[in-house]
């Protein structure tokens, strides 16, 4: 008999078949109960290594071909030519690594400053909580896109880091609404008092006992914030609001519609539909993806499906 | 019916609290814009070769204050003028009051926002309905999936698909003003038909952008309904599944009063692009113009109107919510 | 399991107004068809109130929605019949037929803590819709009717009538149950846990009301409950049930002084009465059985219990007939000593 057979942990017997499972072989397994999981997965593979690697494979400036202006798809240029003769896959390529850093910035923003206050209103309650919720009834208010419109005429934020922080700090609300109740539906199960009842410090117990339960959640609301901040910046650069500082999605879609004039004429169709169908290949993505984590929160549903 | 009337005038007393902080955050944004808009009109106007005074004079009547007051004199003859409604005088539409400017323009935000809310509401919780009684079948699934990626949609996207495919590609609809230029406004019938078919595509875009909300919050409502208690005793005692529905439906919705504030606000703020695209002048147009112009009042206004806006749905899905749940009547 | 299986008190009297057979109840899980109830057989009697005792999880519940074909989705019922006088077999019957024999023929009363009330709806709208449901003509006549009961309840009709559920206690929720449930003459009465989360007070009240009406109406009762207490009140016949099966049945009073089975004997154990000595009051060793852990091979009581012996490994025990008008199933002695 060795050792390690007689600590006490070993002498309980292990109840069969009831141990918890490692937590990434049940995240795969869930991830592959649906193919549209996988699906949705990929997509969003696909689109991170685009905003990572996809500057490299044009680089330089974009060439300006003016021989070839809106010119339709075609072996040379894919997906066609915009007013100025540039490749429209390229313009869409390198616009990419803009548009996700910038939502990425932004979701975590949002996410980091919506769990925490989402975090101690649930958890302090009393003064503290109604004090946060104002604040947060105050930002959920003020409707979204006019409040960025107005705030770019005070500073313009056309930089990742500047537009993401912008957007995070404007766009928090909705995320600290929904910790909150998470926090709070937990602390009624009990499960809080059982935690402090053990004498563990607050800090203890909100980093270690409440944020592992909340984490699929947050990790839900990460990524729908993420399509939220795609649609919001893209939709700056393409009011034309924000100074047009770097290629990107919203800066296309605005030259297509505003000096294309794309809605009269299908010529400049690839030039339009290119940035749209990106976005709603994201937004597909991440819908699918976040079906599984769904699943991963609410085990419940696996039992019903 | 007396607490109903404490409750609503605590409500009305809240929504004023959030305009007062909504108004004091618009004018410190004003205050803090890039050559504070009240002391570069002064010395505008000064070069212009007018009259300390009459300039200064100039300077409050367009912004209800002047430049050379205290920041805190400032604030309060804003606030001041704000409750008589004056929200100064529009320097873009040379002298018109923003109030009447804001007025003109307010219907045509107004009007289609509440026409799509009103259409995505009956298709959306109806859809929901089904997803949530057939989410075990692959139709039920679909319709989810649809919810939800509706709901992810961002507005600009679904405005100039639509635009693009039932303007551009197939000519099936008009596209750009509220009515054909050439027609004389008036109650004829060709100018309310232009109206009609200018407003299909907004209408259609609001109404797509919250469908897939109203789904996916009708569709968790109701299955968190079905497996509520009184259903199953229902159940057992019988009730026709169509009573049973009935009830489940009217317990389902009453949540969704929540969801509708959330909504109006989500689709006030989409005004601003989808107004753009389809070139509709409303609030939303307003807002960007005023910017374009530089016309400090005007944004301040049309910013201030669209908030107060959200907040007036706010109380009025409250209050709507406490009237029909009658656990929060009496 | 190939034992031939023995219904209890099958043919013994005519006037049984439900009588379960060899009952399986499964419900599907990631780990196959497992069973929540196996092989039960119950017999409910006009003017007899039978008590249906277990801890949660042993199957008392399924086995109750299953005498109104009610078993909640992942569920089904496997094999067995359900015989209710005048209907037939309640396991053959779907669709509307169904529906009228729910409430029509046997009436479920839901347990006091749940809101078995439309919140959004009156008491007496709530009836009218029940009326409807099965298609009551004289729906005049169902209100007054409605009337009565709740009056002979002592609960004030018209003020009850004119109720939201939030208005209403849970003592006066669970008669509201009592009057819907027979309120369209059910001949079967069945309560599911009618004492939990009541207080005392409204504890005795309910049961009193309960043996009250069930009296008056003749009626075939059936009480669900975990709490010997109630049981030792009211009930006529008890039946024991662990872990899906029915483990012991007979008379109350003789069950609950000669307990024949070492799990009802462990169950009376760990019952503390207010008088009494609590000393003596035990807890159960171990922890009930859920579906997942459940033994598939022997009896399904043998890890908690202390008389199992090599067989209880082996043999699920079948429940026989032990002395006239007793059953139980195990494969210890009767007598067996208390350890």
């Amino acid at each position: 008999m060795t050792v390690t057979a007689t600590t006490p942990a070993a002498a309980v017997p292990a109840r069969p078949r009831t141990g918890r499972r490692a937590p990434w072989a049940s995240a795969l397994r869930v991830l592959v109960r649906k193919p549209g999981r996988i699906v949705g997965l990929a997509i969003l593979v696909f689109f991170a290594l685009m905003g990572v690697f996809g500057p490299y494979l044009y680089p330089g400036d974009l060439a300006v071909d003016p021989e070839a202006i809106y010119a339709p798809p075609s072996a040379q240029h894919w997906l066609g030519t915009d007013f100025a003769g540039s490749d429209v896959l390229q313009e869409l390529v390198v616009g990419a690594r803009y548009v996700l850093l910038t939502a990425a910035v932004a979701a975590l923003a949002t996410v980091v400053i919506g769990t925490t206050v989402g975090l101690v209103a649930g958890y302090h309650r009393g003064l503290a909580d109604s004090a946060l919720m104002r604040a947060t009834d105050f930002v959920l208010t003020i409707p979204g896109l006019p409040l960025l419109i107005v705030l770019s005429t005070l500073w313009s934020f056309g930089q990742p880091l500047q537009m993401g922080l912008v957007l995070g700090v404007t766009g928090w609300g909705g995320v600290a609404r929904a910790v909150r109740s998470q926090t709070l539906s937990l602390r009624e199960r009990g499960f809080l008092e059982a935690a402090r009842g053990l004498g563990l410090p607050t800090r203890h117990v909100i980093v270690r006992e409440l944020l592992p339960n909340i984490a699929p959640f947050v990790a839900m609301n990460l990524l729908l914030a993420v399509i939220q901040f795609i649609g919001a910046e893209v939709a700056l650069f393409f009011l034309g609001v924000v100074p047009f500082s770097s290629s990107n999605w919203g800066v296309m879609l605005n030259q297509a519609v505003f000096s294309g004039g794309v809605m009269n004429s299908p010529e400049a169709l690839t030039y339009l539909l290119a940035p749209l169908v990106c976005i709603l290949l994201i937004t597909l993505g991440i819908v699918l993806f976040l079906d599984a984590i769904d699943e991963l929160f609410n085990p419940r549903l696996r039992e019903r499906s | 019916m007396k607490g109903f009337l404490r409750r609503l005038s605590v409500r009305l007393a809240a929504g004023l609290v959030m305009t007062a902080v909504v108004a004091t955050f618009t004018f410190f944004l004003i205050h803090a814009l890039p050559g504070n808009p009240g002391d570069a009109a002064y010395e505008q106007f000064v070069m212009q070769g007018m009259a300390p005074e009459q300039a200064r004079a100039k300077v409050a009547v367009i912004y209800g204050f002047t430049s050379h007051e205290s920041l805190f004199q400032q604030y309060t003859s804003y606030m001041g003028q704000l409750l008589r409604g004056n929200l100064g005088v529009s320097i873009s539409y040379s002298g018109v009051p923003v109030s009447h400017v804001i007025a003109s323009a307010a219907p045509w935000t107004i009007l289609p926002v509440l026409t799509g809310l009103l259409v995505s509401f009956l298709v959306g919780v109806t859809a929901g309905v089904v997803a949530a009684v057939r989410r075990s079948s692959r139709w039920g699934g679909l319709l989810s999936l649809s919810g939800s990626l509706m709901a992810g949609v961002p507005s600009f996207v679904l405005a100039l698909l639509l635009a693009f495919l039932f303007h551009t590609l197939w000519g099936l609809l008009p596209f750009g003003d509220t009515s054909d230029v050439t027609l004389t406004p008036g109650l004829n019938a060709a100018y309310i038909g232009s109206v009609a078919t200018h407003a299909v595509l907004p209408v259609a875009t609001y109404a797509l952008l919250s469908y897939g909300g109203w789904l996916l919050s009708m569709k968790s409502s109701v299955v968190s309904a079905l497996g509520d208690d009184f259903i199953l005793a229902a159940e057992l005692r019988g009730i026709t599944p169509a009573t049973r529905m009935r009830y489940i439906g009217r317990n389902a919705v009453l949540p969704l009063f929540t969801v509708l504030a959330l909504s109006f606000g989500f689709m006030f703020g989409g005004s601003v692009i989808i107004e753009h695209i389809f070139d509709y002048p409303g609030l939303g147009s307003l807002l960007l113009q005023s910017i374009g112009s530089r016309d400090y009042p005007l944004m301040g206004g049309a910013f201030l109107l669209i908030t107060v806006a959200i907040v007036l749905a706010n109380i009025l899905a409250e209050t709507l919510y406490s009237v029909i749940d009658p656990r929060v009547r009496r | 399991m190939t034992e031939t299986l023995q219904t209890p008190a099958a043919t013994e009297d005519r006037s049984a107004e439900v009588s379960v057979r060899d009952l399986t109840v499964v419900y599907r899980t990631d780990r196959g068809e497992l069973p929540a109830v196996s092989r039960a057989g119950i017999e409910l009697r006009a003017g007899e109130i039978t008590g249906l005792v277990g801890e949660s999880g042993s199957g008392k519940s399924t086995l109750a929605l299953s005498l109104l074909n009610a078993v909640p989705a992942p569920g089904r019922i496997a094999s067995g019949s359900v015989e209710v006088a005048g209907v037939g077999d309640v396991t053959k019957l779907e669709g509307k037929r169904l529906r009228r024999v729910r409430g029509g023929a046997l009436g479920y009363v839901f347990q006091a803590s749940q809101n078995s009330l439309n919140p959004l709806k009156t008491v007496g709208k709530q009836l009218l819709d029940l009326g409807r449901s099965h298609e009551v003509e004289d729906l005049q006549g169902l209100v007054r009717r409605a009337r009565e009961l709740a009056e002979r309840m002592g609960l004030d009709a018209d003020r009850v009538l004119d109720s939201y559920q939030h208005e209403l206690s849970g003592g006066m929720r669970q008669r509201v149950g009592i009057v819907l449930a027979l309120v369209l003459n059910a001949r079967v009465l069945i309560l599911d846990e009618p004492t939990t989360a009541l207080d005392m007070i409204s504890q005795a009240a309910v049961l009193d009301i309960v043996r009250a009406v069930h009296r008056e109406n003749n009626l075939a009762t059936l009480i669900v409950t975990h709490d010997m207490g109630v049981v030792s009140e009211v009930a006529d016949r008890l039946a024991v049930m662990y872990g899906g099966r029915i483990v012991e049945h007979g008379p109350a009073l003789e069950v609950l002084q000669r307990p024949s089975h070492p799990y009802t004997r462990a169950l009376i154990g760990a019952t503390a009465r207010i008088v009494g000595d609590t000393t003596r009051a035990r807890a159960l060793p171990g922890r009930p059985p859920d579906l997942t852990t459940l033994a598939t091979t022997g009896c399904v009581f043998r890890d908690r219990c202390p008389l199992a012996s090599a067989v209880c490994e082996e043999e699920d025990p079948a429940l026989v007939e032990w002395t006239p008008g007793r059953y139980r199933a195990c494969h210890a002695d009767p007598t067996g000593d208390r350890p």
